[in-house]
Formats: structure tokens, sequence, C-alpha cells
């Protein structure tokens, strides 16, 4: 059997909207983050990210030596606070895209893997609430282990102690004050995660492909990692996904500046649209179905 | 799958067209906003460490502490941008009211921070540990000095 591109969603989403306009997507969205939650790869990495903080500060209570080519490296053994801005400043521009490229780059190229398309599709839920479904739980993923991050490795860092931290204007940030700003360095870096988890899902829906989808999003987050050590213009660099990672720097700085974060909204702010639009304009006008 | 291939090319002609006038345009990386950021924060730095070291407490304002810093190499090259900057910052510290000039290497990046690295008076920067109150060994803070700046 062959699903033509036009018909039959366009019927199916008529149906939709005369029963119920928002609920299917819902429905696909629960159904998505059971798949997601009984995947050996999702718990191995909620389980790391639990664990793996706590590994870190292990490892670094075992030497003398502190990671001094990170900012807040040479700080690790005398402030708590230093410990989660060394690990956020080491890994986030490669760690955040691959956690929710795992999930995302995977979400819709699974279904043409498993060849399992035709079967979804002839359920009661039109294209519309199925792309909206799994997009929707892809950033779910994405949102739950950055904020799981935040947490482990906060808590990680305090257990050593809770003096205060020295910031990167050379002023001494004191416990209270550095615990927000630890907690907002985190979430601030929720804009890019979700650019690179609507990228992924783009590669993943264009391709069809889960190791274009996991791996093609991975290799762009280093490109364009190694893109920033570049001497750019100041608009080339903001443009990049990977930039607005970084824009924490300004929060912890005497007095805090904001520039790169607000760019960061907008740069993100527009890779999170056009790669979703592109997405699903591709998922919407493809024949499923059809001999390949 | 069309689609999709004109979304890759329009993104790779952005991204090449983005890299061709990266090097013609000039930077926000420039003298002024890396010395009004390392001298601020060496001020603050100098402050913790002669309060860690038990001294009397100095104010960041009375040190008056000034930053210069120019671009390594050749007299051709451009002062601007990412690399390795040399940086000299004379201040007043309390007691005799004649300047004392630190020296750093400071590696700037692109995104506005920089690690500075301490390269004399050894008394001042450049060991990485200093002693304290008990003859405690503890971080010498103008030793190594990360500190970011405004690039927008």
């Amino acid at each position: 059997m062959s699903l033509a591109a036009d018909r039959w969603p366009a019927y199916a989403e008529r149906e939709a909207a005369v029963r119920k306009p928002a609920g299917g997507t819902l429905v696909v969205w629960r159904v998505e983050l059971m798949k997601l939650a009984g995947k050996i790869l999702v718990r191995g990495m909620t389980v790391l990210a639990v664990i793996g903080p706590f590994m870190v500060v292990e490892f670094l209570n075992l030497q003398s030596a502190t990671p001094g080519d990170t900012p807040f490296g040479q700080w690790v053994h005398t402030s708590g606070f230093a410990i989660p801005m060394t690990i956020l400043g080491f890994g986030a521009q490669w760690i955040l895209p691959a956690i929710t490229a795992v999930v995302a780059g995977d979400i819709y190229s699974a279904d043409d893997h498993f060849g399992t398309w035709k079967t979804i599709l002839t359920r009661s839920r039109s294209r519309g609430e199925l792309f909206a479904g799994k997009f929707l739980a892809a950033v779910t993923f994405a949102v739950f282990m950055l904020l799981l991050l935040t947490v482990t490795d906060l808590i990680a860092g305090l257990l050593p102690g809770r003096e205060p931290v020295v910031g990167l204007g050379g002023q001494l940030v004191p416990a209270g004050h550095a615990t927000w700003l630890v907690l907002a360095s985190y979430l601030s870096d929720l804009p890019p995660l979700l650019g690179f988890t609507a990228l992924a899902v783009l590669l993943s829906v264009a391709s069809r492909n889960s190791v274009v989808g996991i791996g093609g999003t991975v290799a762009i987050a280093v490109l364009f990692q190694i893109v920033t050590l570049a001497n750019m213009p100041e608009w080339g660099q903001q443009a990049l996904l990977s930039t607005p990672f970084m824009a924490w720097h300004g929060f912890w700085t005497a007095p805090a500046f904001y520039g790169p974060f607000l760019w960061g909204l907008v740069t993100c702010g527009a890779w999170f649209a056009v790669c979703g639009l592109a997405a699903w304009l591709v998922f919407r006008r493809r024949t499923i179905g059809a001999a390949s | 799958m069309r689609t999709a291939r004109t979304t890759v090319l329009a993104a790779a002609a952005a991204a090449l067209a983005l890299l061709a006038t990266g090097c013609s345009n000039s930077s926000n990386l420039t003298p002024g906003r890396l010395q009004a950021s390392l001298g601020s924060t060496f001020a603050n730095l100098y402050m913790l460490q002669q309060s860690e070291m038990g001294n009397p407490p100095v104010r960041t304002a009375s040190l008056h502490s000034d930053a210069s810093c120019q671009k390594g190499g050749t007299v051709t090259v451009p002062q601007e941008g990412s690399g390795v900057w040399l940086c000299e910052i004379t201040y007043l510290p309390a007691g005799p009211q004649y300047p004392v000039i630190a020296k750093y290497n400071v590696d700037v990046q692109t995104d506005g921070c920089y690690a500075a690295d301490g390269d004399g008076p050894a008394s001042v920067n450049g060991s990485p540990t200093i002693t304290g109150p008990g003859y405690k060994q503890i971080i010498n803070p103008l030793s190594l000095i990360d500190g970011c700046f405004d690039t927008t």
C-alpha cells in the first residue's frame, strides 16, 4: 500500500481538527516518552548524568593538579562552586548537543529503520500530530537532561564545600549569589540546546537515517566549536549555534554583561524555527510506503 | 527530499558567505576592551591577594590600576583579535607612592575570555602559591587571571 503525500494526510488532519485539536499531539507525546523510558541508551545516559558529576569530583580530588586552561579550573580545590562551572565550561559545547542528538536524531528515523511509519500513520493520529508529538518528546528529553545535570553538578560541587568563589571579574562571589549564578549559567544553555534539538530533528527527518541524525549533529557541533576559534566578525560569531553555550561567562564578571546571552536568544530562536519548520515541510510532503 | 537539499544548500551558502566576509571585517576584540577588563579584574584580585596574605585591606580605587596591552610579534600585527597579547598593569601599592608594573602574557579567546599568565615581578604574580597567615600555602590569585569582556 502506498500513502500519497497529499491526499491522505489532508483528510486525516481535517478529521483530527473536527474531533480534538491538541489531544492527539499529547497522546503521541506520551507514547514517545514511554518508548524513550524503555530505551537502554536513554536509561544509561540518565544514570550517567546522576553519577557522572560525582565521579568527576572524585577524579579531581585524587590529583593535586587543576584543569587550569578552563575558566574556574584553578579554583576547583578551593570552592565547590568552581566544579559545576568547570564542567560546564569544558563540556557544554559538545556534551549537550550529543545528549540531545541521541534522542532527537533518532526519534523520526527509527520509524524508517523499523519500517513502522505505515503502521503508525494508519492509526487515528494525523501526520501533524505525530510530528508535533515526537518533536515535543525530543524537547522534553533535552530539558529533562539539562535540569538533571544542573542539579547533580551543583550537588556534586557543593559536597566538598560552600566557600566563596572568585568570579571572572576577580571579585569574590559569596555562596548564596554563586548558587544563583550556577543555576542561571546552566539554564542559559537551554536555548542553544533546543536549537541543536531542532537541528537533530531536521537531520533525522531529512536523512531517514539515525546515523546521520545523531552523528551529523555531533559532527556539526564539533565543527562549530572549531569555527568559533577563528577570528570572525562579531555577527558571524554570534550567528553560530554553539556560541550561546558560553554566554554565561558574562554573568560572572563585575559588572555582569548580558549582550551575548540576548544575542544567543535571537540566534537560537532563528535556528530552532528554521530547522523545525524545514523538518516539518520535509515530513509533510514525504510519500511514505512508496517503492524507494 | 528536495526541500531538505535546498535547506542544506542554503545553509552551506550562508556559512561560506559568512567565512568569506570574516577575513575583511574588524573585530570587537580591541585593546580598549581588554585593558578595561584586565585592569579592574587585576585590582579585585590584588585586593583578594592582600587580604589572603593578612595585609591591611586595600581599596581598589586607591590602587589606580591601569592596563596597557599590545599584540605580540612584529609592528605590522593588527592590534585586535584573539591570540597572545602582552599586557603591563601599572598600579600604586599602599605605602610607597611609586608605581609598580606587573607583566602578563594574555591568551585572548574569540569569545572575549582570556587567561592572563603572570610574568613578573616574581613577588607579585610570579609564583603560583603565596604564603598566608600561619605559613599556609594558598593559590596566588594574581598568578593566573581568568577574565571575560563583552564582545557584542
